[in-house]
């Protein structure tokens, strides 16, 4: 009874006009920067954290930044689809199949389901969040070194069902992202590696610089090759219903929303890359899940592989606020921007903010279930205008997006290395599109890199060198085992593949 | 319909351009009566981080108290450990137009060879407060004292782990220094951020650790850990309960002086003028209460002199700690 009353005390402070304003235009901001290829969820706080802060009410501004928060993680949806340029790792997997669908002319259904998938993930959470409280930070601590290590290994393994014929391809374009991880300042020592004496790669190449070059570059340049190539548009199929998803979209998606609702909220509430991790999971295990005819349409435009991730990355984001809020830890750049917004409006986030702030830590919940509604509501009627975006003659859209990837390349670090490194990504990923290498696992192998290489290293020096320690946690030997089983499923397809191919051969 | 969606479309490019353009703003004319234009503060570590929170709190009370006369701003040069943001500073040579804020790397960077500029490439303005490490464990540890940490450490070597932020970082360094002097052998796991190391002490998948104090009030006053000792010369003012290293018998002090530099040959009005300014707003209550006190931080104004000296003896002293560290090398 008393969460209730918490609740709607909480509900109160959130539907004051004031903090209600301040929701909606964290949540359109939000949108915008979200949809702009290069400014993720955290570097947008970053920029209007100065803003925020000289609103001087706490409130006031954890409800906006809350909002420009999710309303980023929806944004990366728009550009992932229409444009097929993820904005930040949590949206690469919508690109898989978001990109297609647009192409086929479903774009509004793909963003559609996103804005659904997204509510409903977000709303479970802040549900789940609100009964649980304070008791969830003690699942987050569980998670010690060994256990991140095993979880990043299921991660990477799971690359394998991005490109079903050749894994091996997949597996190779992984070692490539795991390689690109490993440059800059090393953990444990410091010592410089791949670094050309070059103090602008110590701190090791932002995933953001990758994923515009091999995403937003390549893209533009097999346009370039392909003079036909351009979206299948029928202008009459523009009315506003005709664009929302179908009751079929709907009942294909369904349970991969509430599968990944529950993925992104379990996985989402760890400190580190779960908000990315969560979504490359729920994407392989939502194809896993549909039946044969389904899954063949993966990677081709299916409904599902867009929901899930997206569903999965909102549930994340939700989520991402339990370390924050409960341990005072942040578990992610843009929460690390909060907890500074947090320290700067004088509360030290933590166990005590529950009991000293109960006014603040109520009104932020209750403004998430506001803004999660409005977001929905604001996203369902602005679809037909970012699908009209595609209406723009091929030739413009391309040099107004590649001036966008450039100006994001450079407000990385507001300097030219960046942008020269984004064109290099590029070029390097028109190679291997051409030679059919998929970028995803690349991409995941890149986010994932250094907290692999971390824990690896933090478990063995705990275990003073033993492997044992990955079995002998059971959290960690369940997700270890895991890993290994899906390695041992590639092997012996491959291994029954061959002898069918071999049994064929001998038949004929 | 097209003339508007293109319109819609600048309209986003316009907005990315800001976005873009709104940190990076400086300038180098030098003028008359300093200043005449507005003044770009460094801080050469991402936004959110311990060193931007710090510099925006103390520019907020510079703005609400109206101590400057123009508008000082914000801009954070992240990377290379903060060397590409010191780097930028110093190469502004006579422009006091572009300051930045100091912090460990300020110091360990250059004797590690990995920035390129070192204090004698900047112009010392001032220095505004003193940070410090803790030893902190998790309230149910089984260790009170640094000295049975030292016994357990001697009967059990290598099976005590402590966290850390990597391996070039003021924990680090005093981890290393700790285990030379005391005689010890202990594991040391480095971990991404101060955040990370709180969870790892919380969770029990380390002992103990080196945390700024900041990073470990929350958990402090909530009860959660307890910190055994303070690094610092004397006890802190906020935590008096808490004894300082060299009464519990091992002499190390490690201590570093937050404050702010410009790049070298800048005019001394300009240095007197920016000190005036910062020098009043560390006397004002929403600074010594409002940040100091919550994050545990202890004020200590420095005039340009003394921060200059301060600068010299905080290099030497990790000079010292650096090579007493040994597995460190001086390159």
């Amino acid at each position: 009874m008393e969460i209730v009353g918490n609740l709607l005390q909480g509900l109160s402070v959130a539907l004051t006009p004031l903090h209600l304003l301040f929701c909606f235009i964290g949540v359109v901001a939000g949108m915008l920067i979200g949809a702009l290829p290069g400014l993720g969820p955290s570097a947008g706080l970053a920029i209007l954290l100065p803003i925020t802060v000289s609103v001087g009410d706490p409130t006031a501004g954890i409800i906006l930044m809350a909002g420009i928060y999710y309303g980023a993680m929806y944004g990366g949806s728009i550009t992932s689809v229409l444009l097929g340029v993820p904005g930040d790792p949590a949206s690469v997997m919508t690109v898989a199949d978001g990109y297609p669908m647009a192409q086929q002319g479903r774009g509004g259904a793909a963003l559609g389901m996103c804005a659904i998938g997204s509510f409903i993930g977000g709303t479970i959470c802040v549900i789940l969040f609100t009964i649980l409280g304070p008791s969830l930070a003690k699942i987050a601590l569980t998670f010690g070194p060994p256990e991140y290590f095993s979880l990043m290994v299921l991660g990477l393994t799971l690359v394998a069902s991005f490109a079903e014929k050749t894994p091996i391809k997949a597996y190779t374009a992984a070692l490539m992202g795991l390689f690109i991880s490993t440059i800059g300042l090393d953990l444990v020592t410091g010592a410089s590696r791949f670094t050309f004496n070059q103090p602008k790669l110590y701190e090791g190449i932002d995933f953001i610089v990758v994923a515009l070059g091999l995403y937003g570059i390549t893209e533009i340049l097999l346009a370039m090759e392909d003079d036909a190539l351009s979206f299948k548009f029928d202008k009459k199929a523009l009315s506003w219903r005709k664009l929302l998803p179908t009751m079929q979209d709907w009942a294909l998606t369904k349970w991969h929303i509430l599968r990944s609702t529950f993925l992104g909220f379990t996985v989402g509430m760890l400190p580190g890359s779960g908000a990315t991790i969560c979504t490359f999971i729920s994407y392989a295990y939502a194809k896993n899940a549909a039946p044969p005819e389904r899954r063949a349409l993966f990677g081709k435009g299916a409904i599902e592989g867009v929901t899930a991730p997206e569903t999965a990355n909102n549930a994340a984001s939700v989520a991402a606020f339990v370390p924050l809020l409960t341990l005072g830890v942040p578990g992610s750049g843009s929460t690390a921007v909060m907890m500074g917004a947090l320290l700067m409006f004088g509360l030290q986030p933590g166990p005590l903010l529950w009991e000293n702030n109960p006014d603040f830590i109520w009104g932020l919940i209750g403004s998430m279930y506001v803004g999660n509604a409005m977001l929905l509501i604001l996203s369902t009627v602005c679809i037909p205008i970012f699908v009209r975006m595609l209406e723009v003659p091929f030739p413009v859209l391309n040099s107004v997006v590649m001036s966008i990837i450039i100006v994001g390349g450079f407000s990385l670090g507001n300097n030219l290395f960046d942008v020269g490194m984004v064109l290099a990504f590029g070029l390097i990923g028109y190679c291997l599109r051409k030679m059919d290498y998929p970028a995803p696992p690349l991409i995941l192998a890149l986010v994932l890199g250094n907290t692999l290489e971390n824990s690896l290293r933090q478990s063995l020096i705990l275990s003073s060198g033993s492997m044992g320690i990955f079995f002998a946690r059971p959290v960690s030997c369940i997700l270890m085992v895991g890993a290994l089983s899906s390695i041992a499923w590639i092997v012996y397809k491959a291994v029954r593949g061959a002898r069918k191919d071999a049994a064929a051969l001998t038949e004929s | 319909m097209n003339k508007k969606c293109i319109q819609w479309l600048t309209a986003i490019i316009v907005v990315a351009m800001m976005g873009a353009f709104v940190a990076g703003c400086g300038g180098d004319k030098k003028a008359a009566s300093y200043p005449t234009k507005s003044i770009e503060m460094v801080v050469p570590f991402a936004a959110g981080g311990g060193s931007d929170i710090m510099a925006r709190s103390l520019v907020k009370v510079v703005m609400d108290k109206k101590l400057s006369s123009q508008p000082i701003l914000i801009s954070n040069k992240p990377g290379g450990s903060g060397s590409i943001g010191y780097a930028y500073t110093a190469d502004k040579k006579g422009d006091p137009y572009v300051i930045a804020t100091v912090s460990s790397s300020f110091y360990t960077a250059p004797l590690l060879g990995q920035s390129p500029v070192s204090y004698k490439d900047f112009t010392p303005i001032c220095g505004f407060a003193m940070d410090t490490l803790l030893l902190v464990v998790r309230e149910d540890s089984k260790y009170q004292n640094v000295k049975e940490i030292i016994a357990d450490a001697k009967a059990n070597p290598k099976s005590i782990s402590v966290g850390g932020t990597s391996g070039t970082s003021d924990d680090a360094v005093m981890f290393f220094a700790f285990q030379e002097r005391t005689g010890t052998e202990m594991k040391y796991v480095p971990f991404n951020s101060g955040g990370e190391v709180m969870t790892a002490i919380l969770g029990g998948h380390v002992d103990m650790a080196w945390v700024n104090p900041g990073e470990a009030l929350g958990q402090l006053e909530a009860k959660k850990a307890r910190a055994i000792a303070v690094a610092s010369k004397e006890r802190l003012k906020e935590m008096q309960q808490v004894p300082t290293l060299t009464e519990q018998g091992v002499n190390l002090v490690l201590a570093q002086f937050r404050g702010i530099v410009g790049p070298k040959d800048i005019s001394p009005e300009a240095v007197q003028y920016l000190g005036e300014v910062f020098k009043k707003a560390s006397e004002q209550p929403d600074w010594t209460d409002g940040y100091l006190k919550k994050n545990s931080v202890e004020g200590r104004f420095m005039s340009a002199k003394e921060f200059g000296d301060s600068m010299a003896e905080t290099t030497k002293m990790y000079e010292e700690f650096l090579t007493l560290a040994g597995k460190i090398n001086k390159k």
